[in-house]
């Protein structure tokens, strides 16, 4: 046991060493990142001795569990979000479980709540990595806290998968942040292009911005204004609300009285309370377009109890990233999804969800990227996963973690394309894929209703600045 | 202007809701001398009540009753087997404000394994819109208003006019006295708990009606808004709840029509510091209804 928790704490200080000399992050002043070190360091060494780590000494791969931390809100405005996050991470510990674990070693997943503040993100971060020598990974980290969360476990060597769309990490140099989803102002712009070029309605003229008085909300507003002016429509009102507020009634007689032709929103958590009220004012609905993070079943639980299910499904519309929800990797995806019911009923309902499907082909590709390289060191398997994601000249297409393993022990490189397709990271640690319209059917499933060509995503992407 | 009138009907509605809350929180702390700040989530687990009631068919109304009744005996309960423990052991008031947190904390994660953290609304129609020089403001939003009316005149009716009324001012004003008086001041609390803590579930579930949709944490953030109203009009003093949430529900919505919605919290917490910069024991606190018994 003394072994043991010598190994910890070096492993721990060695991490902290390394990253001394690096540059630090502008956004983060270095008092506040080395408290957050020291109370890091503190932590640990009262956590190895308390005897509550287990892991293991030695090279390789190790052994003992490892952890995969979903980091993000489970409590709060933003609740619905963790537990997308988590049903990413259910299936995908299943997957690795049931063919072997990571070296015979098995997944665990474990849920860290941010609360979605960045201040409640911090202790959050630092209990995740002090309390777990074994955490292999990171998933979840949204626009919410993303900020602060980002920052330390890079510093902590954590290999992380973030649903976060800020523009801040677009050219990130952070080695150990990867992103699976476009910047938040894609969304914003695929938005706008929904509106002008949206299957079903005639180009809509003017627009009410509905967003969120939170940072990962309001980064909508700035892009798709400037998309909606150049490209000749009129930005009628543009609200910030106070998520939470017991009602909207004097923000929705203003914004009425505007009179849109479409509300552009996200305000998660306060959209039934919003659309109720519109729709008790207005006498019916107005059109409103969604961000991808509404395609989700709390959100559409909160405004179809509030509006109804038929007036959810005539006029409400939202873009997501395109996926084709078939194939061997979603068909392993949707397998697994299904076991993880057993430990978590809800798990069944995001089986269409990209954030999920991203997600899930995270952790899967940071498995195979520990096998590739037989380490369970993230300093040696986290280049890995990009090469892995990306594939290498020669490398041989795997849709499964079983696949993945199978061909890395015949010696072969290999490129994972999983639940949601292929991935292209580019220098940043950023991988794109284009847009879809959606719509939604009366379980709430989302409905593929029409794609935005290249050139009308090019053409908005242009107008907004992107 | 339409749209301020408009917001001014709004801005009824959303007093109406803080008053009845407020009113029975300033209650509980002006005759107990008990800061409850679990006062919010016994309003969420009423208004869960309500719902599940709701669910099966029943009239909101009905729940209305039995959000009531949850709130009233929940309340008592609470007094009895946590909080008055405390206080006949000295607990200091801080001391005491910690225990009503944890109370807090306790009830919202009891609640959340059994309700889960999705949001839950209400099934009702909202009746008819009733249009009046500018107001615009459903059926249900009337009668909301109503209630509110109704009961801060049962609230004034009681006070002012009933032996009970009396006895409760009298144990506010100095339970020891009203104690040697004869006045059963034990049996005068818990009437206290169990008539504010019944406004304390009727405002649970006029707040889940008036914001369309709640969920577990609405408990907190409705507290906030009761502690402000409840600060402003005189710590403990039931008219002066009534003048604060008349302030913070009007100034809340006009400041939203007439400023940004953005601004609309800011503005009204930034007239509660001025008036406790300026009047620090709050509007009315020498002039209350929960003054000396006369």
């Amino acid at each position: 046991m003394a072994q043991i928790i010598l190994n910890n704490v070096d492993n721990f200080v060695g991490r902290v060493k390394q990253n001394a000399g690096e540059r630090p992050v502008k956004s983060f002043q270095p008092l506040v990142r080395q408290s957050s070190i020291a109370l890091s360091a503190v932590i640990v060494v009262l956590a190895t001795a308390c005897g509550g780590s287990t892991t293991s000494s030695g090279g390789g791969l190790g052994s003992g569990d490892l952890v995969v931390g979903v980091i993000a809100p489970f409590t709060g405005a933003d609740a619905g979000l963790g537990p997308a996050y988590y049903a990413a991470c259910l299936p995908a510990a299943l997957s690795v479980n049931g063919n072997g674990g990571v070296g015979g070693r098995q997944i665990k997943c474990q849920q860290f709540d941010t609360r979605g503040e960045p201040a409640d993100a911090v202790p959050a971060a630092n209990q995740m990595v002090a309390s777990n020598s074994n955490l292999m990974a990171a998933i979840g980290c949204t626009s919410d806290e993303a900020a602060t969360v980002v920052p330390i476990l890079d510093r902590s060597h954590i290999p992380m998968f973030c649903m976060t769309g800020q523009s801040e990490f677009n050219k990130t140099t952070l080695k150990y942040f990867h992103r699976l989803v476009p910047p938040d102002e894609f969304d914003a712009y695929a938005m706008v292009g929904s509106a002008l070029f949206g299957p079903g309605h005639a180009p809509y003229k003017r627009f009410a911005l509905v967003f969120g008085n939170d940072i990962g909300s309001q980064a909508f507003v700035g892009p798709a204004t400037n998309a909606i002016t150049k490209l000749g429509g009129t930005v009628a009102i543009n609200q910030p609300i106070t998520l939470g507020a017991s009602s909207y009634r004097t923000e929705v007689a203003a914004m009425l009285a505007t009179h849109p032709d479409v509300i552009l929103t996200e305000a998660l958590g306060s959209a039934g309370t919003y659309m109720k009220e519109v729709k008790q004012q207005n006498g019916t609905p107005i059109p409103f377009i969604g961000t991808s993070a509404t395609i989700d079943p709390v959100w559409f639980k909160d405004v179809s109890d509030a509006i109804g299910v038929d007036d959810v499904i005539k006029y409400y519309s939202a873009v997501d990233l395109g996926y084709n929800l078939s194939g061997p990797g979603y068909s392993e995806f949707l397998t697994q999804l299904n076991a993880a019911t057993s430990t978590f009923p809800a798990a069944a309902k995001y089986k269409g969800r990209g954030a999920t499907l991203h997600l899930y082909d995270g952790v899967i590709m940071t498995a195979l990227a520990m096998v590739a390289t037989n380490s369970k060191d993230p300093t040696v398997y986290n280049p890995a996963i990009i090469d892995i994601a990306n594939g290498v000249s020669g490398a041989t297409v795997v849709n499964t973690y079983a696949e993945g393993v199978a061909a890395l022990k015949a010696g072969k490189k290999i490129r994972f394309v999983g639940a949601a397709g292929e991935n292209n990271f580019n220098q940043y640690n950023n991988s794109q894929q284009g847009y879809i319209l959606v719509g939604v059917d009366k379980d709430g499933n989302e409905i593929t209703n029409g794609t935005l060509s290249q050139a009308q995503t090019q053409q908005v992407i242009n107008a907004g600045g992107g | 202007m339409s749209l301020y009138v408009a917001a001014f009907g709004f801005g009824l509605v959303s007093v109406s809701v803080i008053a009845i809350a407020a009113v029975g929180f300033t209650m509980q702390f002006g005759i107990t001398n008990m800061i409850n700040l679990a006062y919010g989530e016994v309003m969420i687990v009423s208004a869960y009540a309500a719902f599940y009631l709701n669910r099966t068919g029943v009239s909101i109304w009905a729940g209305l009753l039995l959000g009531a009744v949850v709130g009233a005996v929940l309340s008592f309960v609470l007094n009895r087997i946590l909080y008055a423990p405390f206080l006949r052991k000295g607990t200091v008031p801080i001391g005491m404000v910690i225990v009503a947190l944890a109370a807090s904390l306790m009830i919202a994660n009891l609640l959340l394994p059994i309700v889960g953290f999705y949001t839950s609304s209400y099934t009702y129609d909202s009746g008819p819109i009733v249009r009046s020089g500018g107001l615009v403001l459903t059926s249900v939003q009337v009668a909301i208003i109503v209630i509110a009316v109704v009961l801060m005149l049962a609230i004034h009716g009681l006070l002012r006019y009933t032996r009970l009324g009396k006895a409760m001012r009298a144990t506010s004003a100095n339970p020891t006295l009203a104690r040697n008086c004869g006045i059963p001041v034990g049996r005068v609390v818990d009437v206290v708990w169990l008539i504010t803590g019944a406004l304390c579930g009727m405002a649970g579930v006029v707040a889940g009606m008036n914001s369309e949709n709640f969920a577990v944490a609405s408990g907190a953030s409705y507290l906030i808004t009761i502690l402000a109203a409840a600060v402003l009009g005189g710590a403990g003093q039931p008219y002066g709840a009534m003048i604060g949430a008349l302030i913070i529900g009007m100034v809340t919505e006009l400041s939203a029509a007439v400023i940004s919605p953005e601004y609309k919290e800011i503005i009204a917490f930034s007239i509660l510091v001025l008036v406790m910069v300026l009047r620090p024991q709050g509007l009315l606190a020498k002039r209350g209804a929960l003054a000396a018994a006369g």
